[in-house]
């Protein structure tokens, strides 16, 4: 297939991440181009008309998210960049923040011009030491060509980012959560309404973006709306990273255009099956809160519309794989125990929930489960879905409730045999 | 009442105050700076820094307790984290720990008597391509196997 | 606009007796009824449809409000209409047209032509669900549990649970009868983090000792160490909780609630008279709480008042009429009533009062400086009124003292550093407001001989070492009326028992100039009798023309002749009290 690199264009160059290969290929200039040629205004509408939609999970149009900032209200506009990349199976931010920092800062600083503001985060999970590290690199990189700080290139817009580094919760990825921490808080998410970017950080109008997102502005920045939009599929244009892991040849991720055929991603991009006599069980194509495809459903195509059509989603693109020889049981009750780990403990269905369902599952995994646990696990996550104050709930229940129906069969062995048909509970660590 | 950190580490911290916005998010990076100088985060230090900030101790513990990274007791000088999330699980990360704990004489979640090492079973870490994987302090180690395991083990001093 | 929560009507700490509860779900709405139109409204207002019903609410309501006002309880837990909005127990989930989730209805702000149900069958198992959740590692101790009867947990599995769980697991396991306080105590495994305590701290006393530790199901509440929950106001944690996870030490384990009768009272601690229920079993007040008044005290009070009734049973009690021949000489010797009161008058003629069946009223002022009283700004309203009548009026003295109490600054929050309840009804009553330099003046006089008679009325200068005992011994007539055995009362020639806290009625005045009723709540024990009967007998004895049965008449009386409380009666005091004209 020809497609030219775009996100992923620097990687394999020596010294990647330092300002000097970024900008002999053209780096800061499509940053130039913004300051010069576009208003702000001018420069949301452009981002608009891309199609842009975010990449941190959610895939809602970027530019229409920055239209939701106020206008006319005297206070401080802030732009959050989610650099706490933590869902199971995702790791796509940390190979840019790693290895083309500089794409992702020309994108912040278009961004944060886009909706005047002066003052950027950058919030980084705190298990990243060696990535924040690079990233911190870059930003007093930038600082010193005049890419931060006071009237940058001439422009009279100025800007000054801050580095900020989470210290261990998955539920930070959570805007709202995000928004906490960073004011030095446990990471509980806030009821929504209101939306950050009405009040958000410090009580500000505030846009969070995810790291591949802002990347992809720089990408519309250089090359315009149009040339963006020609990119993927309708309605979900662009390129895209994406990650695939477990039972493949070759994990790692993967750029392509919006709607690559998963299969093609799991035997082209990632070398296949990672045993030949392993035939493919299922795939999350979406990173772990999503929910599972079994085999005979993984024919589809990776793009927002695509895999909700297909009942799962998108999510964050951190796809894994697995083969014949895993328990499904014994993987659920692994993520179980993720998302009862990182819960926050704020709201009920959640924080009883997920320890409910390791409960479970241990029983099930290892061979003590009753005739209705299967149901009572499917009733359970029923009664957490969509009762939360944020998405944690549904990035529980949607992986129960989909992994019980795809594979309710190997769910009920377990009770009928009283033990793991796979073996798997004697094997697990 | 003397400070219960070293006077660079109070420098360091006053500046982070006027760092932000507002001094509350000064909170998470002082908890940084205290542990990096003391391994851990003392009661008396969480004081100390709730004092800074002006919040109460117990916020400052609240957050201390939210946090997988902040730790309020001492650690081993090397920190093995093993990732044991699905994606690391599906790639033997249950075979790696099983090999630490043998190797170590420890079980996860304890230190070696000689104050070495301590083993840790973590949540993602979001390095699932070099699963499975573990994180000895700050740096990350991927495709793991026994044999990897040992030669790592080898290095730590 | 009025502070939105204020007419939420509260579901406090109070239990209801058992058959009383206000607080039942609402029925379910008829499916086939036509939805009442909505009405006009001004522009601060919206109109909206809760259950069918047409409702009109300030802009700004919460629809949890809003269906409040309409009478249609929506359950929850973590709201506190004193509190900022959390939002994290979910109970309170209910339906809106064309929004696809479920939404809380303490978070949602009402907008006009909103749709809301409250009773519809996805609300009705979401709530069964949400019960469940709480209730998995929830201990299900309600046998030992003092919160049993006006728990939240329990009431709700009533009304919207399932009545069973399908946990089998093991629960999760946290430490039990923990000291959190120096009043209160926390059972971690009952909480469910609803953080009203959390937030009851940080917002109301400013205190911060809350928080939570860890997450997930291991969240817990917690304070540092070495810092417990200890502030003036701990005590309102327990209230707020609505759950058996704090509790109250002083009451642990002294009764079942249901159990207890609520009288509604005020706490006389402090110039501010906090408007409290008094809680009663078996003539005994086990505990106070605050009672909602949204002038006054909104929805807390301090611990002190809390504690306040705790006198009653540490003091020993005066509960008969004790006398001794001579001031200082032997021991007092109990006597009946009438011999009581007639040695009183006959001791305090010998002093120099001039009062008498001749003599009408004593504006001769002959007493003057030779027959002094004290009398205590903690009596009420009918107390003060009957104390001028007869001590100044019948008996002649002109020299009544009202002591001071003050302790620390008024706070930001309720505790007044006048510490008595009813300064203000001491100078409505004509006696007068209380003064040291006054008092100062007396306790030098009596010192130095040239005082001869005292009575005092509710106070205790001796304990209160503001007169040396044996300075006492010169006095020729010494008349104490006390609820207790006070130094001051056993100093005494004439000691007469009066009613304590909670066992009679009157009506105090707070600092701001609310009068407010002071109920009886439990009988007073042996011969004790409200104040102003006892000085009424005085009075009688003296010639005085009254013969008031209830305080009630006193205060009728007081109030078609004093202008200050003009028309002032139980009725126009309800159960909020009345600002008095002028005040």
């Amino acid at each position: 297939m020809a497609f030219e690199p775009l996100l992923t264009r620097n990687i394999h160059k020596e010294n990647p991440a330092s300002i000097a290969t970024y900008m002999a290929s053209g780096g800061y200039q499509g940053l130039a181009r913004v300051l010069k040629e576009f208003t702000p205004e001018a420069f949301v509408e452009e981002v608009k008309n891309s199609g842009l939609r975010g990449r941190g999970g959610a895939g809602f149009p970027c530019g229409v998210k920055w239209g939701f900032l106020p206008k006319g209200l005297d206070k401080p506009r802030y732009l959050c960049v989610n650099a706490d990349e933590s869902e199971p199976g995702t790791f796509k931010d940390r190979l840019l923040i790693e290895k083309d920092p500089h794409l992702v800062l020309e994108g912040i600083i278009a961004s944060a011009y886009a909706i005047r503001c002066n003052q950027a985060f950058f919030y980084i999970r705190g298990e990243f030491h060696g990535p924040c590290r690079t990233f911190e690199r870059a930003v007093e990189e930038a600082r010193a060509k005049g890419f931060l700080g006071k009237n940058i290139l001439g422009s009279g817009f100025d800007l000054d980012l801050i580095v900020y580094r989470g210290a261990g919760a998955y539920i930070c990825g959570e805007e709202t959560a995000l928004l906490e921490s960073l004011e030095g808080k446990r990471g509980l998410p806030r009821i929504k309404p209101p939306f950050p970017a009405l009040i958000g950080l410090y009580g500000c109008p505030t846009i969070i973006n995810n790291v591949e997102t802002l990347a992809n502005v720089t990408l519309i920045a250089e090359r315009g709306a149009t040339w963006y939009a020609g990119i993927g599929r309708p309605k979900n244009t662009g390129p895209k990273l994406f990650c695939l892991s477990g039972h493949v040849k070759r994990p790692g991720v993967f750029e392509a255009p919006l709607g690559i055929p998963l299969l093609e991603l799991i035997h082209e991009h990632a070398g296949g099956m990672m045993h030949p006599d392993r035939p493919l069980k299922a795939a999350v194509p979406g990173g772990s809160s999503m929910k599972i495809l079994p085999a005979a459903n993984c024919d589809v195509l990776m793009d927002f519309d695509s895999l909700a059509a297909a009942g799962t989603s998108l999510g964050s693109a951190g796809g894994f794989v697995m083969d014949t020889s895993v328990c499904i049981v014994d993987a659920l009750l692994n993520l179980a125990r993720f998302y009862a780990h990182e819960s926050c403990g704020q709201c009920t269905p959640c924080r009883e929930g997920t320890g409910w369902f390791v409960k479970i599952l241990t029983r099930l995994e290892n061979g003590d489960g009753q005739p209705g646990d299967i149901d009572l696990l499917a009733e359970v996550a029923s009664r957490v879905e969509g009762n939360t104050i944020c998405p944690f709930g549904e990035a529980i229940a949607w992986p129960v409730q989909s992994y019980v129906a795809a594979f309710r069969d190997e769910f009920e062995a377990h009770v009928t045999q009283s033990t793991c048909p796979l073996g798997a509970a004697a094997g697990r660590s | 009442m003397s400070l219960p950190v070293r006077p660079e580490t109070d420098r360091q911290i006053d500046a982070l105050l006027t760092r932000f916005p507002r001094k509350g998010s000064a909170l998470l990076p002082a908890l940084y700076l205290i542990q990096g100088e003391k391994g851990h985060i003392p009661e008396a230090a969480m004081e100390y820094v709730a004092g800074k900030i002006g919040v109460s101790p117990a916020f400052v513990m609240g957050v201390v307790t939210f946090y997988t990274m902040f730790r309020r007791a001492p650690i081993g000088r090397h920190h093995i984290q093993v990732c044991m999330t699905l994606p690391c699980a599906l790639r033997g990360a249950g075979g790696v720990m099983k090999h630490l704990e043998k190797r170590l004489g420890i079980r996860r979640g304890q230190t070696t008597p000689d104050g070495r090492i301590t083993l840790s079973a973590v949540e993602c870490l979001g390095t699932c391509d070099t699963a499975p994987m573990c994180q000895i302090n700050e740096d990350d180690h991927g495709h793991l196997d026994a044999k990897t395991v040992d030669a790592i083990l080898e290095r730590l001093q | 606009m009025p502070d939105p929560v204020s007419f939420v009507p509260p579901i406090g700490p109070t239990p209801a007796p058992l058959g009383l509860r206000t607080d039942r779900p609402a029925p379910a709405p008829d499916p086939s009824a036509v939805p009442t139109p909505l009405p006009q409204t001004g522009p601060d207002q919206v109109a909206l449809s809760i259950d069918g019903q047409a409702v009109v609410v300030p802009k700004g309501t919460t629809v949890l409000q809003a269906a409040a006002q309409a009478g249609i309880l929506v359950p929850h837990y973590c709201y506190h209409p004193g509190l900022s909005v959390a939002g994290n127990c979910r109970m309170c989930l209910i339906e809106i047209e064309k929004m696809p989730k479920l939404q809380i209805g303490c978070a949602t702000t009402v907008a006009p032509g909103m749709v809301v149900k409250t009773r519809t069958p996805r609300v009705v198992e979401t709530r069964k669900g949400i019960q469940e959740f709480l209730l998995i590692n929830h201990p299900l101790d309600c046998p030992i549990c003092d919160q049993a009867g006006e728990c939240r947990l329990q009431q709700y599995e009533a009304d919207y649970g399932k009545g069973f769980s399908r946990f089998t697991e093991e629960k999760v396991h946290h430490p039990k009868r923990d000291d959190i306080g120096r009043h209160v105590k926390f059972d971690a495994e009952r909480c469910i983090k609803c953080t009203r305590c959390v937030r009851f701290c940080d917002e109301i006393s400013g205190t911060h000792e809350l928080t939570l530790y860890d997450r997930g199901d291991h969240t817990i509440i917690g304070t540092f160490p070495g810092k417990p929950l200890d502030n003036a106001y701990s005590g309102n944690t327990v209230d707020i909780c609505p759950v058996g996870a704090l509790t109250w030490s002083p009451f642990r384990f002294k009764s079942r609630v249901w159990f207890l009768k609520n009288t509604p009272s005020v706490c006389t601690a402090c110039a501010r008279g906090c408007n409290v229920d008094v809680a009663t079993y078996r003539n005994r007040i086990h505990r106070l709480t605050p009672r909602v008044n949204m002038e006054v005290n909104r929805y807390w009070m301090c611990d002190d008042g809390r504690r306040s009734h705790e006198a009653l049973y540490e003091r020993p009690r005066l509960e008969r009429p004790l006398l001794r021949a001579a001031c200082g000489e032997g021991p007092q010797q109990p006597g009946t009533r009438d011999e009581a009161i007639e040695r009183a008058v006959t001791v305090l003629r010998e002093a120099g009062a001039e009062g008498g069946a001749s003599q009408g009223t004593g504006a001769a002022g002959g007493s003057a400086g030779v027959v002094a009283a004290i009398v205590s700004a903690r009596l009420t309203l009918e107390d003060l009124v009957m104390a001028r009548r007869v001590l100044k009026e019948t008996i002649g003295i002109d020299r009544i003292v009202v002591p001071p109490h003050e302790a620390g600054e008024d706070d930001d929050l309720l505790i007044r550093r006048d510490r008595t309840p009813n300064a203000r009804g001491a100078l409505i009553a004509g006696i007068a407001g209380p003064d040291a330099g006054r008092l100062r003046e007396l306790v030098q006089d009596i010192a130095a001989g040239r005082v001869q008679g005292l009575v005092v009325v509710g106070e205790d200068p001796v304990g209160d070492g503001l007169i040396a005992p044996d300075a006492l011994r010169r006095l020729k007539a010494m008349v104490v009326i006390d609820w207790w055995r006070s130094p001051t009362a056993e100093a005494a020639q004439v000691a007469l028992p009066a009613c304590g806290y909670g066992e009679h009625d009157g009506t105090v005045v707070n600092f701001e100039g609310r009068a407010q009723h002071l109920r009886a709540s439990i009988r007073p024990p042996g011969e004790a009798e409200p104040a102003w009967r006892l000085l009424q007998s005085i009075g009688q004895a003296c010639g005085l023309k009254a013969a008031h049965d209830s305080a009630t008449t006193i205060l009728s009386e007081a109030a078609r002749s004093v202008p200050a409380i003009a028309g002032l009666s139980a009725q126009s005091m309800g159960t909020a009290g009345v600002l008095l004209k002028g005040a």
